[in-house]
């Protein structure tokens, strides 16, 4: 207690308040001094903290808003985008600090995708520009769709911080971009308008299997250019008909087919897809690998078997 | 201008130069310490006793700074106790607060679309940008702490009676003052924690019965906090508290000189206020004694706070604002949790079972009409605050002697547990032990949350970049992943579930013993990693589920310092 009394009624002497005082005074100094010394560096650092969690966050965009139509790893969906994460498209970076922890991009091969096109800014600049504005008018056959506004201002989902933080993270694929023949490329400006070819002409029974696909909701989850049908929870199946023979050729089929026999021919193994989902799993679908279980499993109940005949029968065609 | 140059070729001639100088340079240091001349200020510096009459009382009497400064204090007051110098410390901080915010106006804009920019160039564009920054945050929750403290001291040693009772009441508005300073300057980073931790504290005002909406509209200036909130939360904390602050402390200050510093209460007869007649033998001078002995206080305090930043605090700045994304466990800031657990107060009575507590709610929704967020949120919170104001009006003992306030003291060690309490039981793991005011999702999500927080850090941003191995692992107690680090990190996420498979949490669930988890760890791009936590379980219903919680990790994103 009287530890506790000598404490609460110290009073500190002229000598010892003018010390304490003067050597708080030195202590502050000396944090500033510091902090003044080194400061330089440190915002450096902590400016390239905040680029790194600015590709975090990038990321999660792109996975959410973005990953749909220009593909989980960037390199492209057929039909609905193309890649981002191409040499063509990104160049190539390199990554450059000096003593400072100063860190610049240098740009080791430009993009030659902004040359083709013509654009005079960064890489950057375009990217924003374009996930913002959009495209708003349809420049190639080899897309069902044009780039949609992302911008809160036009309409969009997205906020002008989370643009920039997708484009961090889009020119952070120029690190290690895909080589250009492992991504789907834009066609260069003025060819993409070429005629299609001329579509195989559909026999009636086929037309009506379109209409199935279009009635039973295929569309919302499988994307099949030309008709209106842009789902990407499953496979695009623009080229069934020709995959599907790809398929059942393919080693992976073999290996990992369950509880179904195999099919031999093209049109046998698009309707075990249809009525046995589960029996074989793609690897890549356009939101990441493909899951089983998620396709319903009762289109048998669903469809009469001519209807059933008749889309088999369309997607066959597909090619 | 010819008679001013008479006079000094007259004094040169007469005196000499040297001499001349010397005692025109003294007049204007004189002037300037507002009657003070070198030799007394080198006196008062050397700890020389005054001369008689007292020249160091003159600044008092002639300066505007020293004279609303009292000349002496009572010898009793000068020692830690009774005022442990927590009115000091308060002005210090404020004044603190004014200099570093000064320098944070500079680079900041009260825009949505550039306040959170403006934070990040602040802290890697701006020179002692981040210093400045965690200073003007340090000192703001240390304001509140003090402030707080400085209250509870006065009430403790009855300091709030007769003649002091505006003195309180005054007090009482800088306290609230404190608070929403504190509170409007929450939002101004513009990040989730700001976002939201501001959002749950304006929803209280729509609740308001009959004025809710358009006080709310007051507030954020549209149904919810956008540009206009922020605007308006800007000039809350900028000019209309600073101003009500100033103001409050002018009055507050000038009685505390107007009444003296109460003395400690046993050194006086009961009823009696002897703080303004001190005998001359014990009275401290304000010059050179208290001046210095606050300074010192200045110094440390002061140099507490600037070690403090450079070494261990850092003030949070999240993720940038985001209406459409609310982070899981969103508080108020800390001096608003009793706020928030008196929300949660018919759910909390202990032992009560949860029927009992929704005919509570529905008992005060029935009979006076409220829902429990008006009565608890809007009635009772300002209410409780609201009794500080008329502590000096009803108390009616007019002792200032501890043991003669048995019962005062008990009801406000009462009221400071149960602030205490209700703080605990506003955050979102409730009052230790009994668990109460506990708010959590499923258990599994609940271990998401603890390694993967929306938002902070966590154990997963936490491990190094270098440290994750690209490949999918089952959680497990022997993980061989090869990296000691994600071991570690896969065997705490595995001893987390287990206890969570045996130790039901305060409601009462636990997440299924067949629960497995398992820790993915993908590529994206050069020097960017998806860690993937996924949990199976059994949900409530018996039905199979899968919990999955991802974050992307950067190799220089710094987390781990």
């Amino acid at each position: 207690m009287s530890i506790l009394k000598k404490i609460v009624t110290y009073r500190p002497s002229f000598t010892v308040r003018i010390l304490t005082g003067l050597i708080s005074m030195l202590i502050l100094l000396s944090v500033c001094t510091f902090i003044g010394l080194a400061d330089q560096t440190r915002l450096n650092v902590r400016a390239n903290e905040f680029n790194a969690r600015s590709i975090e966050v990038g990321a999660k965009v792109y996975f959410d808003q973005c990953a749909r139509c220009h593909g989980v790893n960037g390199e492209g969906v057929e039909g609905l985008g193309p890649a981002l994460a191409s040499e063509h498209f990104v160049g190539r970076i390199e990554l450059v600090r000096d003593n400072m922890q100063m860190q610049t991009i240098r740009v080791v091969q430009p993009s030659e995708r902004l040359k083709q096109i013509g654009w005079q800014g960064t890489l950057r600049d375009y990217i924003i520009a374009v996930t913002e504005a959009g495209i708003p008018i349809k420049t190639s056959n080899m897309w069902d769709v044009t780039h949609p506004t992302f911008s809160e201002r036009l309409g969009g989902p997205l906020r002008g911080d989370q643009i920039r933080n997708v484009a961090d993270y889009i020119i952070n694929y120029g690190l290690d971009p895909l080589p250009n023949d492992q991504a789907l490329l834009p066609p260069a400006p003025g060819e993409g308008m070429a005629p299609r070819p001329t579509p195989i002409p559909l026999t009636p029974a086929q037309e009506a299997g379109r209409e199935v696909y279009l009635a039973k909701g295929c569309s919302a989850c499988h994307a099949i250019r030309g008709v209106g049908a842009q789902g990407a929870i499953g496979p695009n199946l623009s080229r069934m008909g020709a995959v599907a023979e790809e398929r059942i050729a393919s080693e992976s089929y073999k290996n990992n087919l369950k509880d179904q026999p195999p099919a031999t021919t093209g049109a046998e193994y698009i309707r075990q897809s249809i009525l046995y989902p589960n029996a074989y799993i793609v690897a890549q679908c356009p939101q990441g690998p493909c899951q089983a279980n998620l396709m319903p499993q009762n289109y048998e109940q669903q469809m009469t078997p001519e209807e059933l005949n008749n889309l088999v029968d369309y997607l066959n065609a597909l090619r | 201008m010819a008679i001013v140059g008479q006079k000094l070729v007259k004094q040169i001639q007469t005196t000499g130069l040297k001499a001349t100088v010397a005692q025109r340079l003294d007049d204007a240091f004189t002037r300037f310490t507002a009657g003070l001349s070198w030799n007394d200020v080198r006196g008062i510096l050397r700890g020389d006793p005054p001369a008689k009459p007292n020249p160091r009382v003159k600044p008092h009497t002639e300066g505007f700074w020293f004279h609303i400064r009292p000349t002496f204090y009572h010898e009793a007051v000068t020692t830690l106790y009774p005022t442990f110098r927590l009115g000091l410390l308060s002005a210090l901080f404020f004044t603190f607060e004014i200099i570093t915010g000064i320098f944070l106006m500079i680079f900041y804009t009260p825009s949505p679309t550039y306040a959170y920019g403006n934070m990040i160039d602040i802290l890697t564009n701006v020179p002692f940008g981040k210093f400045m920054r965690d200073l003007h945050r340090l000192g703001a929750e240390a304001m509140v702490i003090v402030v707080t403290l400085h209250m509870v001291r006065t009430f403790v040693t009855g300091s709030y009676k007769k003649p002091r009772q505006f003195t309180w009441f005054t007090g009482v508005v800088l306290l609230g003052v404190t608070l929403f300073l504190s509170f409007s300057g929450y939002l101004l980073p513009w990040d989730q924690l700001a976002f939201w931790a501001v959002t749950i504290g304006t929803s209280m005002a729509d609740a308001v019965p009959g004025i809710g909406p358009q006080l709310n509209l007051l507030l954020r200036g549209a149904p919810d906090i956008g540009a206009g909130g922020l605007l308006r939360f800007y000039l809350f904390h900028v000019v209309l508290f600073p101003l009500i602050g100033v103001i409050f402390v002018a009055v507050h200050y000038y009685k505390v000189v107007r009444f003296g510093i109460s003395l400690p209460p046993e050194m006086e007869a009961v009823g009696e206020d002897t703080a303004r007649k001190v005998p001359p033998e014990k009275r401290v001078n304000f010059l050179p004694d208290i001046l210095t002995n606050e300074l010192m206080y200045a110094g440390v305090a002061f140099a507490v706070l600037a070690v403090s930043c450079a070494t261990w605090y850092s003030a949070p700045l999240e993720h940038h604002a985001d209406p459409l994304v609310t982070p899981n466990h969103t508080v108020a800031p800390w001096y608003f949790y009793w706020l928030q657990g008196l929300l949660k107060i018919p759910h909390m009575i202990p032992f009560l079972p949860t029927s009992i507590a929704v005919e509570v709610d529905r008992f005060f929704a029935n009979v006076f009409g409220l829902t429990p967020k008006v009565f608890w949120g809007v009635i009772v919170g300002p209410l409780m605050f609201a009794i500080l104001f008329v502590v000096p009006y009803i108390d009616p003992n007019p002792s200032r002697r501890y043991g003669d306030r048995k019962i005062m003291l008990s009801l406000g060690a009462l009221f400071a547990v149960a602030i205490i309490y209700l703080s605990l039981a506003g955050i979102p793991t409730g009052v230790p032990i009994t668990g109460f005011g506990y708010v959590g999702g499923d258990p599994a999500s609940e271990v998401g949350q603890a390694f993967i927080p929306d938002e902070g850090i966590g154990p997963v941003r936490r491990l190094p970049y270098e440290q994750y191995v690209v490949g999918k692992f089952a959680i497990n107690a022997e993980p061989n992943t090869g990296s000691a680090g994600l071991d570690r990190l896969i065997r705490d996420i595995h001893n987390d579930m287990e206890a969570r498979k045996v130790r039901p949490d305060p409601l009462g669930k636990t997440l299924s013993a067949d629960a497995t988890g398992s820790l993915e760890v993908k590529q994206i791009q050069a020097d960017l990693r998806q860690v993937i936590i996924t949990i199976d379980y059994t949900d409530v219903n018996g039905a199979p589920t899968q919990f999955k919680k991802y974050t992307f990790l950067h190799a220089q994103s710094g987390y781990a310092d």
